[in-house]
């Protein structure tokens, strides 16, 4: 692509930067603070885009772009760049996190049973405008029940499996050095399964949702219903010089399975997981895994389209460097554009001319 | 998570440490400092762990996205070493892990620092059971929901 070079522009520039940070003003550790505090669900898909768990930072990028959740992308991946990586961890198994919900929308017996946990699912949508005139918002605390719930459940399709309602596929168990990622090697098609779901756990929230819906409502060939809903935090089990596992703590994560009975052999399974609490991507994510195999090509659900789509980076990078000088490009275009009319009008003008003679 | 009657192994021991309290992980490190001799730090520094999750429908592995961590890693003048990691960027936390893991492997202050490790991996396992309540109090019956 051609741009020209941006000359003389150094002073407006830079005011323009300030023109745009004056919005926010002082960014000091009090506010990135309130933010990590205030907006966990914003925190959590924020680091599940950037695809780097640490809520401190995704809070400062976030105060820094003044909540433009791109350029605090961007920031997180940059920053990510300069960090070493020290290890792979083990692999955390979906079976193994402390949970915190985990609900099935297909079987009302699951082994388990069905436990909400944080959820506003089934509450009413009121904004509380009191706040604005003094009065404090203060949600009541939760009344703990007498037992604690398991903090751990199995998960729903390898029950499924045992009841033989689901294909049950060998595994071909992969050295943790072994598994393939997109951040030391480039995404091809048709895609790696390993490949194929860490994009997704990095993929964008909103264009994960535009496509699964697309699916849902019917540009797929599968209905998706949650088979499995759960959040998790979940051990990062690393090792000690002398070989000894142990969890340097937790995160928390979101997985879920969606089913549709169009199988083959039994029902059929889509998967999504990703880093922090973010159920509507995972329930997307899971929606386009379900409908990928076989989809024709430019369909939504197919895996190039939806993959290259919602990378966050690249998208909207690609988006907005269209505001950037195109001036060279334009121009060019531009100089085909009046070439063709001048070639068009001159066509004209001969047939004109010659028009006399033909008709005579 | 780990209320047993039992001794925790060492893998419990390096996951408590790991989940200490930050202020009394570094109180409890300085307490210890002056009976460890001279330390060499070997290691402080910022990093990330890779972290693979496996997917229930097809059992592969793959990359949920990278955890920033803490590492510490000293030796002490005897050669014994100790080792500190911990999720987030607290230098100084994984440096307290890392000095008393070379504490407990070198047999300094060893009484002491199992009624840490103990009394860290109590307060664990009570905040645990604490979430774990108020997590049972959402269970629902869908026949009656």
């Amino acid at each position: 692509m051609a741009y020209v070079a941006t000359r003389g522009g150094e002073r407006a520039i830079e005011q323009a930067e300030r023109l745009y940070r004056a919005q926010t003003g002082e960014i000091g550790a009090d506010r990135v603070r309130e933010i990590e505090a205030a907006l966990p669900a914003l925190v959590d898909r924020v680091m599940g885009e950037a695809s780097l768990y640490a809520p401190d930072l995704a809070a400062l990028a976030l105060a820094q772009a003044g909540g433009d959740l791109y350029e605090a992308l961007l920031l997180l991946r940059a920053w990510r760049t300069t960090q070493p990586r020290l290890q792979i961890a083990e692999v955390a198994e979906p079976d193994q996190g402390f949970t915190h919900r985990r609900i099935s929308a297909a079987f009302k017996d699951i082994p388990g049973g069905q436990i909400l946990g944080p959820t506003l699912d089934y509450s009413h949508r009121l904004l509380a405008t009191e706040v604005l005139e003094g009065t404090p918002f203060r949600p009541d605390p939760v009344e703990p029940a007498e037992r604690r719930a398991p903090p751990r459940h199995t998960a729903l399709a390898d029950w499924q499996k045992a009841q033989g309602l689901v294909a049950d596929r060998p595994r071909r168990p992969v050295d943790r050095e072994d598994i393939p990622d997109l951040t030391r090697e480039p995404l091809l098609f048709p895609a790696k399964r390993a490949h194929t779901l860490q994009s997704l756990a990095r993929a964008e929230t909103g264009g994960t949702l535009a496509l699964g819906y697309s699916a849902m409502r019917g540009y797929g060939s599968a209905h998706p219903t949650v088979n499995e809903l759960r959040l998790s935090e979940v051990e990062v089990t690393v090792r000690h010089p002398n070989g000894t596992p142990f969890s340097a703590g937790r995160v928390k994560t979101s997985q879920a399975e969606v089913v549709t009975t169009k199988g083959k052999d039994g029902l059929r399974l889509g998967f999504c997981a990703t880093l922090g609490w973010n159920e509507v991507k995972v329930i997307s994510g899971a929606t386009l895994d379900l409908n990928s195999p076989g989809a024709p090509a430019n369909s939504p659900v197919n895996e190039e389209f939806f993959l290259y789509h919602t990378e966050p980076v690249e998208s909207s990078g690609f988006c907005i460097h269209f505001k950037l000088p195109h001036y060279v490009t334009f121009q060019s275009a531009l100089d085909s554009l009046r070439g063709a009319k001048a070639e068009k009008r001159s066509a004209e003008r001969d047939e004109a001319a010659r028009q006399p003679e033909t008709t005579s | 998570m780990f209320d047993r009657s039992t001794a925790p192994d060492p893998s419990e021991v390096l996951t408590i440490l790991a989940r200490a309290e930050p202020e009394a992980i570094r109180a409890e490190a300085e307490a210890i400092l002056p009976a460890l001799g001279d330390v060499e730090v070997l290691q402080s520094r910022t990093g990330l762990v890779m972290l693979p999750a496996r997917d229930t429908v097809e059992g592969t592995e793959f990359h949920l996205g990278e955890v920033l961590v803490a590492e510490a890693h000293v030796r002490l003048s005897d050669g014994t070493e100790g080792y500190g990691m911990i999720v987030g960027r607290d230098l100084e936390r994984a440096m307290a892990m890392a000095l008393i893991d070379a504490a407990l492997a070198a047999g300094v202050a060893a009484e002491r620092l199992r009624g840490f490790v103990t009394r860290m991996g109590a307060a664990q396992a009570d905040a645990d059971r604490d979430t774990l309540r108020r997590v049972e109090a959402t269970r629902v019956d869908m026949e009656t929901f």
